[in-house]
């Protein structure tokens, strides 16, 4: 084993006496590892990029839905359930009903589709809220029902031409009732990104407006079919959601019944992101396919390396080369190959990562960087490292048990 | 005169049963340090097999081989290697060098497997070559060298590690006259300083020259005599 470095020496050796030979061999093992690398670099790029694009959205915020039957049962979420979630559930920083009303109005910029979510000043915990004007409507506000509401600012714009409209009445119509809201606060809204849309074409113009404002246009505000609760970064979804429905069916004496379901953020990020890893897992099985196709073209290689040096074999035996001396230089050959093979590959995958990802960026609007993950690195070099020695061995063993006497007398 | 070689009742049997091949028939022969012994015979009479037992390449079917005081008829693969490496220094017909390495390093070949450093070896490779008049042709490559120079370097890579016997099997068999005077030369030079060779030839003229020859035919030895000088 003292010899090691001469073995590898030797190998070295006779990889760069032919050139061409040891190129094409490596190729397989470039094109394999190159791939695999490409592939969960632009995988793992393309999770980050989805992740934080959708972590801006909030991921704390968790979905409470009322099932069918539960209107029946008179299990609707009620201001007071609201209450008890927010107050008795750890890890809860807001919650608020979810209403909404459509309505129309008219500016002199013409007449607009109006979309209202009604909900408690909590609504601002959603979406990382960036108030740009003024400021949002409040608790006192949702407790007596005024009519006060938050735009963004392109609404702002779409209905009266800019965003300076702190103090401005909107004039909504709502079911034949017309009535004004007065804006409150500008925020800022959110620009649409390659996996998170915000706005559309012809979408109507949003308003946030407290749930208790509806009353004055003929609505009960009492009970709802759904409702937001926002979660702190502590809080684990899951947990968080497994509260909110025990507290909800203890307080409608409904346990058992299935009349709520939840649907958290972080269980969709989950979802997302289990799909991506799926589908990255799956190409890079097939790119690893190709990586074991290399390998048998090393030891194809390698076989007729044996083969053709079968005298050269017989040589340093008689010289007084010992099985092992023989069996470590083939597999120092072999491993070379491999791992120098690995390592363009390595190089090539990354680049190939940066120019795709660049290319992607470019189509879809995100900003998407490679995911280089230290361990897919490490993975790929002893992946083609233990390919190299795998099916290196075969031959190795093959040159190192040749007879000297027989090794000697070939040509 | 100190017994190197001692081969007793040695036999060499290929394809045992009907077809069998007696190559080497009950032989025995001593061989005394300081030698220079000549084993004569034409194709087919067994010299190569004698050979391939005397250096170690292969076991014989019985008898027995003490090398060097050692027995080294039952042994292994391994224990073969290291003793070919330690006792011997081969002398082939087609010179046996590899092609991809230069004189110096295929010099070095055996004191690589014999685990000697890089400076030491370096130093006995150059040496080897210089004794074999090889000095100016060390970076040269087989392919770049004439026969004669091809076998004075394969002679430097025998004696580099100044091994006990060196063996020569048809050393001159694939050059021309001049050439093969001037290796028979570094042949005898290397007897009168006193070492061991054993040259296999099946050439009258070549085994004249050592100091004695043994005659094999059929697998027996049917001569054994001392030239005059």
């Amino acid at each position: 084993m003292g010899n090691m470095m001469e073995y590898i020496k030797m190998a070295f050796k006779n990889i760069t006496a032919n050139k061409g030979r040891s190129f094409l061999t490596m190729l397989g093992i470039i094109i394999g590892i190159a791939s695999v690398i490409m592939v969960m670099s632009v995988g793992d790029g393309t999770a980050n990029a989805m992740n934080s694009e959708v972590a801006d959205l909030g991921t704390g915020q968790i979905n409470v839905y009322c099932s069918d039957d539960s209107i029946n049962a008179e299990a609707w979420i009620t201001p007071e359930d609201l209450q008890a979630v927010r107050e008795r559930i750890e890890g809860v920083d807001g919650a608020t009903p979810n209403d909404g009303s459509s309505g129309s109005t008219v500016t002199g910029k013409g007449e607009f589709a109006v979309q209202l979510s009604g909900g408690t000043e909590d609504i601002q915990k959603s979406m990382n809220y960036n108030m740009k004007r003024g400021a949002y409507f409040t608790g006192a506000d949702v407790e007596e029902g005024n009519r006060v509401c938050v735009i963004t600012d392109n609404d702002a714009k779409r209905l009266f031409g800019s965003d300076d409209v702190v103090g401005m009445d909107i004039e909504v119509t709502i079911n034949n009732i017309t009535g004004s809201y007065r804006i409150v606060g500008v925020n800022q809204q959110k620009e649409n990104s390659g996996f998170v849309s915000y706005t559309y074409e012809g979408m109507p113009v949003a308003l946030e407006v407290p749930y208790t404002s509806f009353e004055s246009f003929g609505w009960e505000s009492d009970s709802f079919y759904s409702a937001v609760v926002f979660a702190n970064d502590k809080a684990s979804g899951e947990e968080v959601a497994r509260d909110i429905i025990h507290l909800l069916e203890t307080r409608h004496q409904c346990a058992g019944e299935d009349y709520y379901q939840i649907q958290s953020f972080q269980d969709m990020v989950a979802e997302l992101n289990g799909m991506l890893a799926i589908v990255t897992t799956f190409i890079s099985c097939v790119a690893a396919i190709s990586l074991i196709v290399g390998g048998i073209g090393v030891m194809n290689i390698m076989l007729v390396s044996v083969t053709e040096r079968t005298r050269e074999i017989g040589i340093r035996k008689s010289l007084g080369a010992k099985t092992s001396s023989i069996l470590m230089q083939f597999l120092a050959e072999a491993a070379i190959l491999t791992i120098v093979g690995g390592i363009i590959g390595i190089l090539l995958g990354l680049l190939g990562a940066a120019g795709a990802c660049s290319l992607m960026s470019a189509s879809m609007g995100s900003t998407i960087h490679p995911g280089i993950k230290a361990s897919t690195i490490l993975g790929a070099t002893l992946f083609s490292c233990g390919i190299g020695v795998f099916f290196g061995i075969y031959p190795a063993r093959k040159a190192a048990k040749l007879s000297p006497i027989e090794a000697l007398r070939r040509n | 005169m100190e017994t190197l070689i001692k081969v007793l009742d040695m036999c060499k049997i290929y394809n045992p049963g009907e077809n069998e091949v007696r190559a080497l028939d009950h032989v025995s022969l001593e061989i005394n340090r300081g030698e220079f012994v000549a084993i004569i015979g034409h194709s087919g009479s067994g010299k190569s097999t004698l050979m391939n037992m005397l250096g170690c390449l292969d076991v014989p079917t019985s008898g027995s081989y003490y090398l060097n005081g050692k027995d080294v008829s039952m042994m292994k693969d391994n224990q073969l290697s290291e003793i070919r490496n330690q006792e011997i220094g081969f002398i082939f017909q087609g010179f046996n060098l590899i092609a991809n390495l230069n004189a110096i390093e295929n010099v070095e070949l055996p004191l690589i497997y014999r685990g000697i450093g890089k400076r030491e070896r370096h130093r006995l490779a150059e040496e080897a070559l210089k004794k074999v008049g090889l000095e100016k042709r060390m970076g040269h490559r087989p392919s770049e060298m004439s026969g004669g120079q091809q076998q004075r370097a394969a002679i430097a890579r025998a004696i580099a590690a100044e091994p006990p016997v060196i063996l020569a099997d048809e050393p001159t068999g694939n050059l021309d006259s001049a050439s093969t005077q001037e290796i028979m030369e570094i042949l005898k030079g290397l007897h009168r300083a006193g070492r061991s060779v054993i040259l296999i030839t099946h050439d009258n003229e070549i085994a004249a020259q050592a100091k004695r020859v043994v005659r094999i035919l059929d697998g027996r030895i049917v001569e054994d005599y001392y030239n005059s000088e």
